[in-house]
């Protein structure tokens, strides 16, 4: 009898051993959301403290091993990020003409020149291959004369001139069937003809108007349409379009010393003359060497993180940042209180409607959509409550608040539906704040304060009131049946889809996913689809597959809203089920008085006050329509790890915006400092 | 019926396998509702901060679509299709990293995929089978039952939960290997292999466990109803030892349906451990595939599943040309 | 139940059995009754226990995020504030009805298709054959991924299983076929043949018994296939996984990164239920293996 219970016996053991060993692993954090400390990272850490009150296995880690990375260079003297994709289709296509280069790379940062940058912190421009900005040569608006900064070289020793500059016009232009950079179709669609003045001047004749010339010659936010290449290289190539430029000369003041023939890594180095570079001279890039590198997916970079083997990471997710934050007292978010990361992204989440496809013609229903969403529970439940919640169809950042958000806050409050329902909630962050605590936040990771408040969760978001939602689809003839979902007029089920973003956006997917749940509590039918970014694509600009959709099409960092809003016109509406490719005015809003205010802003100074007035104006006619459910910010979490590098951007250190693939990727390499470990 | 003609009769499904496989591939996944064209457009509107004016987007759709090969009606683009791989064995560039042509890509992926799952495949398929023999043959021990409740207990566990845990094992807790794979580009020396196997250590140790499991499972089953049969009983009788007859009577009986699984699963390896090279960062067909579907780089596709499927329909036509040489009572018809 | 088995036993076996042999037949009906019970409770616990409740576990935020184990939550709430005993109630019911609808569409598919093709052959054979070879060398994941891609979101969960079971079968069904080639040539179905019964009766009479020991270990093979594959679907995000089922526990878990934040819970449990899934669903194959091993009397 004894040996027939021997089965169960050993099964009971391993099972037993199997759970010790699952329970045996890493140093438990603990249960719930506070990260005990997320130290203030002012200019003063000391660097002797970090790495020993770091993870104490962390010793003899590949790359905290005290001397070498990965790849060979000296730990201390490198700054490693990890990459923006994950592997690179193209690790050896160099040339910036051709649309799929490596340019997550860094090369944006590190290697090219710009004519005129954006500092993402103020969303001004500012010179850096020009001397000066340019000079406007006529009361239209299309001449404009560039005087280039003279003594700056390309990495092989040769003067960057304005042959450089006629030299990538004339590519441009010659090439424009064969190049697939984006920039190639709008710069020949913009400009009408140049000439060279002398080596360090040239001029442009535009077609129309241009107000906007410095940000489309020179970067908008992120990228530039005009990207400078080497005459002395390019112009020995037969055939630009094939030319791979492999460990290209560069204008930066980094050149490629390695890569990663698979994709996922590559290896810059600092320029011995530096200084001469196209950005050099505003002052020294510290790390000798910077490596971009893909650590895997989340599940595993979190613990290269943990383990300092990367200084920073590109949108982690929420809770494994607090986790990162309690197992490495090196490790840092954006701010100590919530929400933790930096919300000034350039382009906002919300609902794209297909507008032409009932019921969502009707602006009741889309009302009724925005009433039915808890965005507050979205965002507890998706995000943990770290978000910053937008009511207008643009960005809350500090550079749009005070011409957009702040002037129509009382507009805001006092406005009413056609039934007199007032549906905006000024109190949306001090009611977060209120759920959170209760939760468990402590009171010191909340920001105090109206003020403080609104500055972290936003100026307010509509009321979450599934009665008056019911109200408004009642008016227009669709009301619940006896299940609790809505019905057409006609008695069928009212299906909404809902396409969202699948793994390639782990973020918009969680966020995507609750949205759906919201609006099911609520009763109505949701049908959420996740898709590839390949069928996202489509589906965004394809009438007949699009019902709702997660985006981010409000991407407006400039004042200038003109960049989202300048196709809001008839002629790019489509019939309801087209199944051609829509090539502009994404919300597929008709509505006239729209029409009229963005043509009549196509003629406008974009810093007048009348080009903002009309831009509020704009904007009333979002919201009253509710052409488009604005959600949030997009929430860059972006941590960082101070055991080998410290002075990062922070809330209290905000000397630029914490992204490594802007503008601000340049003064945060210029104003890091090594800590001195091993 | 003749040798020749048995073997005429099977290269000719062959043939006919690869054709209708190569058909389907190519309908497939132009039945997918994305467009490489439209997802490459929106990823630029996204991140060119909407400078992208409506003339210069279809511009860029009519350049892509002809550079992309994509004119004409479907039926064309299937003739060209057939003819330029028939022929050629050329896919055409690739959409999500143009202009290069797939086939470069797919050789740069190839020795990875091979070298990891080759190796992976027949050591948990050795492994797996030897053990699941010992625990056939000497089922009524104690140890069979351990054998069979290991392979139990690993078989069911999602591959991606026991990549994780021993992640967390074998590269945190204790650091015996790394935690992302970092191969540096340098000449095949014994430095560089060292390197190479050192970074593929991790990915090989999951696989290999993830497979046995069944293998132990599967080979117990079998060894214990061949082990029933009369000729083995006749074996015991005549007086053979336990380790001949558990070899050469059992295992090459029992060994039969495993080998035909061998071969199919070698010719699945093509698929590539996609979960394998999505945490370990290994630049494998498997993540080519994944990325091709993602963003409906249709060439891309065409040529990895191509791969695949002539490396499957091959290794099925090997199978059945040597099968006779292991069961020798099979007779051709 | 074990009185009869014993006296089957007596009937069968000679006088004087060894020890051993005694031993394993109470070895077999132990197997066989913890596997059972494994089973049962499994299938018991989660067809029955959803009616208990009238809370949707998939809807999120219907309790306090990350709360430990207490009474009220057996295994705690997750990241998205549901209930993690719950969710994994409706998980492996969901999960255990899809696998069993797969794989019994499967094992019929494969068993019949492999076994006439094995045994009847000429063109019959060849034309199945050509059939089984396209559909194997197919690869099955890009496929896969393609058609989740066209049917995801659109249609309902049971569609899945669909697609798992049109790539499933062919492979079961090769193998079957080269076990019947095998059988085909021998003695027994020879003298079958020569007394007069038809080819349906040589298949299901002389040449099923036989295949029978492998295609029942292919039965849970193929439940724990379907689970698997569609776990695994899901986790790549490619299944409906707002839908319940082991998979999508797992896709949510580690979409959230459960094993480094501390929700350890929210991962172990599913594993664990698997596994003991699997275990008892291995115990009563075997244990039934054993048992018609016994019944035609053992080495």
């Amino acid at each position: 009898m004894t040996k027939a219970f021997r089965l169960p016996r050993v099964l009971f053991l391993l099972l037993t051993m199997l759970s010790i060993v699952a329970c045996s692993v890493p140093p438990t954090t603990p249960q719930g959301q506070t990260p005990t400390e997320a130290p203030a990272q002012s200019g003063a850490t000391e660097p002797t403290a970090a790495p020993a009150a770091a993870d104490p296995a962390a010793a003899p880690a590949a790359s905290g091993d005290g001397a070498l990375t990965d790849v060979g260079t000296p730990r201390s003297e490198t700054l490693i990020f990890q990459t923006f994709d994950r592997q690179t289709a193209n690790p050896d296509l160099h040339n910036p003409l051709m649309g799929t280069y490596a340019v997550w790379r860094g090369f944006r940062e590190l290697a090219w020149g710009y004519l005129w940058e954006m500092d993402t912190g103020t969303g001004q421009s500012y010179p850096e291959l020009a001397a000066d900005m340019p000079e406007v040569l006529n009361d239209e608006y299309t001449r404009f004369r560039v005087k280039l900064r003279p003594g700056i070289y390309w990495s092989d020793g040769v003067e960057f001139t304005a042959d450089d500059v006629i030299f990538t016009l004339d590519t441009y232009f010659e090439n424009k069937d064969k190049l697939t950079y984006w920039g190639v179709a709008t710069i020949t669609n913009y400009v009408k003809s140049y000439e060279k003045i002398d080596d360090y001047t040239f001029e442009v004749e535009t077609v129309n108007p241009a107000y906007d010339f410095v940000t489309v010659l020179g970067v908008y936010t992120w990228g530039s349409a005009l990207n400078i290449v080497p005459k002395h290289i390019f112009e020995k190539e037969a055939d630009v379009a094939a030319f791979r430029n492999t460990n290209p000369v560069t204008l930066g003041p980094y050149v490629v010393k390695e890569f990663d023939p698979n994709g996922f890594w590559q290896l810059w180095e600092r320029r011995e003359d530096w200084e001469r570079s196209a950005w050099g001279s505003q002052g020294e890039p510290k790390p000798k060497y910077v490596l971009y590198k893909d650590f895997g997916p989340e599940e595993t970079r979190t613990l290269a993180f943990v383990e300092n083997q990367y200084d920073v990471d590109t949108f982690m997710s929420p809770e494994s940042i607090k986790a990162a934050v309690a197992q490495n007292s090196a490790i840092s978010p954006y701010s100590p209180t919530m929400p933790y990361h930096d919300m000034n992204d350039a382009c906002s989440y919300g609902v794209l409607m297909n507008q032409h496809r009932p019921p969502l013609d009707k602006a009741e229903v889309r009302w009724a959509l925005a009433l039915a969403l808890d965005l507050q529970d979205v965002g507890i439940n998706a995000l943990s409550g770290e978000f910053k919640a937008s009511p207008l169809p643009m960005v809350d950042t500090q550079i749009l608040n005070p011409i957009y958000f702040a002037p129509l806050q009382g507009w805001l409050n006092d406005f009413a539906l056609s039934d007199g329902y007032k549906p905006f909630n000024p109190n949306f962050g001090a009611e977060l704040v209120g759920k959170l605590t209760e939760m468990g936040l402590p009171a010191d990771q909340m920001p105090q304060g109206d003020e403080a408040i609104k500055n972290a969760f936003g100026v307010g978001w509509w009321k979450y009131d599934p009665a008056e939602a019911e109200k408004l689809l009642g008016s227009v003839g669709i009301t619940k049946n006896a299940d609790g979902i809505y019905t057409l007029p006609d008695g069928s089920v009212w299906e909404l889809e809902f396409v969202i973003p699948g793994d390639w956006n782990k973020v918009m997917q969680r966020v995507g996913f609750s949205i759906a749940d919201s609006w099911r509590k609520a009763g109505i039918q949701v049908n959420a689809r996740q898709v590839d970014n390949a069928e996202f694509g489509t589906v965004q600009n394809t009438n007949s597959q699009l019902t709702t959709l997660l985006n981010w099409t409000n991407c407006i960092f400039s004042p200038n809203y003109l960049n989202a809003w300048r196709s809001i016109q008839p002629e790019f509406l489509l019939p309801v089920d087209s199944p051609d490719t829509i090539t502009g005015n994404m919300y597929r809003w008709s509505n006239e008085k729209v029409f009229d205010l963005v043509k009549a802003s196509y003629s406008m100074e974009t810093t007048s006050p009348e080009f903002y007035e009309y831009g509020r104006e704009i904007i009333k006619e979002f919201v009253t329509d509710m052409a488009y459910i604005n959600l949030m910010n997009i929430p860059t979490t972006i941590p960082t790890n101070s055991t080998y590098w410290r002075n990062f951007p922070k809330a209290d250190n905000p000397y630029a915006v914490p992204y490594s693939w802007w503008s601000s990727a340049k003064k945060i390499l210029q104003n890091i400092e090594p800590t001195g470990a091993k | 019926m003749g040798l020749l003609q048995y073997i005429g009769q099977r290269l000719l499904t062959y043939v006919a396998v690869l054709f209708i496989g190569i058909s389907i591939t190519f309908f497939l996944p132009r039945l997918m509702p994305n467009d490489p064209i439209d997802g490459y457009i929106a990823q630029i509107q996204s991140r060119a901060g909407q400078t992208l004016t409506p003339e210069a987007a279809a511009e860029i759709r009519a350049t892509l679509t002809e550079l992309y090969g994509l004119e004409g009606s479907l039926f064309t683009q299937y003739l060209n299709y057939l003819r330029r791989v028939v022929f050629g064995f050329d896919f055409g560039p690739s959409f999500s990293a143009f202009p290069r042509p797939v086939s470069e890509l797919i050789m740069l992926a190839l020795p990875w995929t091979l070298g990891l799952l080759l190796t992976t495949t027949v050591i948990s398929w050795l492994l797996g089978n030897l053990i699941g023999l010992l625990a056939g043959y000497y089922h009524n021990r104690r140890f069979a039952t351990a054998l069979e409740v290991l392979g139990v207990l690993i078989y069911p566990i999602p591959y991606y939960i026991l990549a994780l845990t021993l992640i967390l094992l074998l590269a945190y807790t204790w650091k015996l290997f790394p935690l992302s794979t970092t191969i540096r580009p340098a000449p095949l020396s014994l430095a560089q292999i060292g390197s190479i196997l050192y970074n593929s250590a991790l990915p090989a140790l999951t696989l290999v466990i993830a497979g046995f499991g069944w293998n132990i499972l599967s080979m117990k089953s079998l060894s214990v109803a061949t082990k029933e049969e009369p000729f083995v009983t006749f074996a015991r009788l005549k007086g053979t030892s336990d380790r001949t007859r558990m070899f050469s009577y059992v295992f090459r009986n029992a060994l039969l349906p495993q080998v035909t699984a061998l071969a199919l699963s070698l010719g699945t390896i093509f698929n590539g451990a996609l979960l394998t090279e999505m945490l370990f960062s290994y630049p494998g067909l498997g993540l080519l595939m994944r990325t091709a579907v993602g963003n409906g780089d249709y060439n891309m596709l065409y040529g990895t599943i191509t791969m695949t499927i002539f490396a499957v329909a091959t290794a099925a036509l090997v199978i059945d040309l040597i099968y006779p040489l292991f069961d020798p009572r099979i007779r051709y018809r | 139940m074990k009185q009869l088995l014993r006296l089957r036993g007596a009937a069968a076996l000679p006088v004087g059995e060894s020890a051993e042999a005694q031993r394993g037949r109470l070895k077999l009906n132990l197997r066989l009754k913890i596997g059972l019970t494994i089973l049962a409770f499994f299938a018991i616990a989660s067809f029955t226990l959803p009616f208990f409740t009238d809370v949707d576990p998939a809807q999120q935020g219907t309790y306090l995020k990350n709360l430990p184990i207490s009474w009220k939550h057996p295994l705690g709430t997750n990241t998205q504030g549901q209930s993690i005993f719950w969710y994994l109630v409706f998980a492996v019911r969901n999960s255990l009805a899809l696998g069993i609808t797969v794989a019994i569409c499967i094992s019929f598919i494969s068993t019949m298709v492999g076994l006439s093709a094995g045994y009847i052959g000429g063109w019959y054979e060849r034309l199945v054959m050509l059939l089984i070879d396209s559909v194997i060398t197919i690869p099955v994941l890009p496929i896969l991924i393609i058609l989740s891609a066209l049917v995801r979101g659109k249609t309902s969960f049971f569609l899945v299983g669909l697609i798992i079971v049109c790539f499933g079968w062919a492979w079961g069904a090769r193998t079957v076929r080269s076990l019947a080639l095998s059988l085909r040539e021998r003695e027994f179905v020879n003298m079958a043949r020569f007394s007069g019964a038809n080819t349906f009766q040589i298949i299901t009479r002389e040449i099923f018994p036989y295949v029978y020991a492998y295609m029942v270990v292919n039965f849970i093979n193929t439940i724990l296939f379907a689970i698997n594959t569609e776990a695994a679907l899901a986790v790549l995000g490619l299944s409906k996984v707002e839908v319940p089922t082991l998979g999508s526990i797992l896709f949510w878990a580690l979409n959230y990164n459960a094993l480094f934040i501390g929700q350890r819970t929210w991962v172990i449990a599913p594993i664990v239920a698997s596994v003991l899934l699997f275990l008892g669903l291995f115990l009563t194959s075997t244990g039934y293996n054993d048992l018609f091993a016994a019944r035609r009397g053992r080495a």
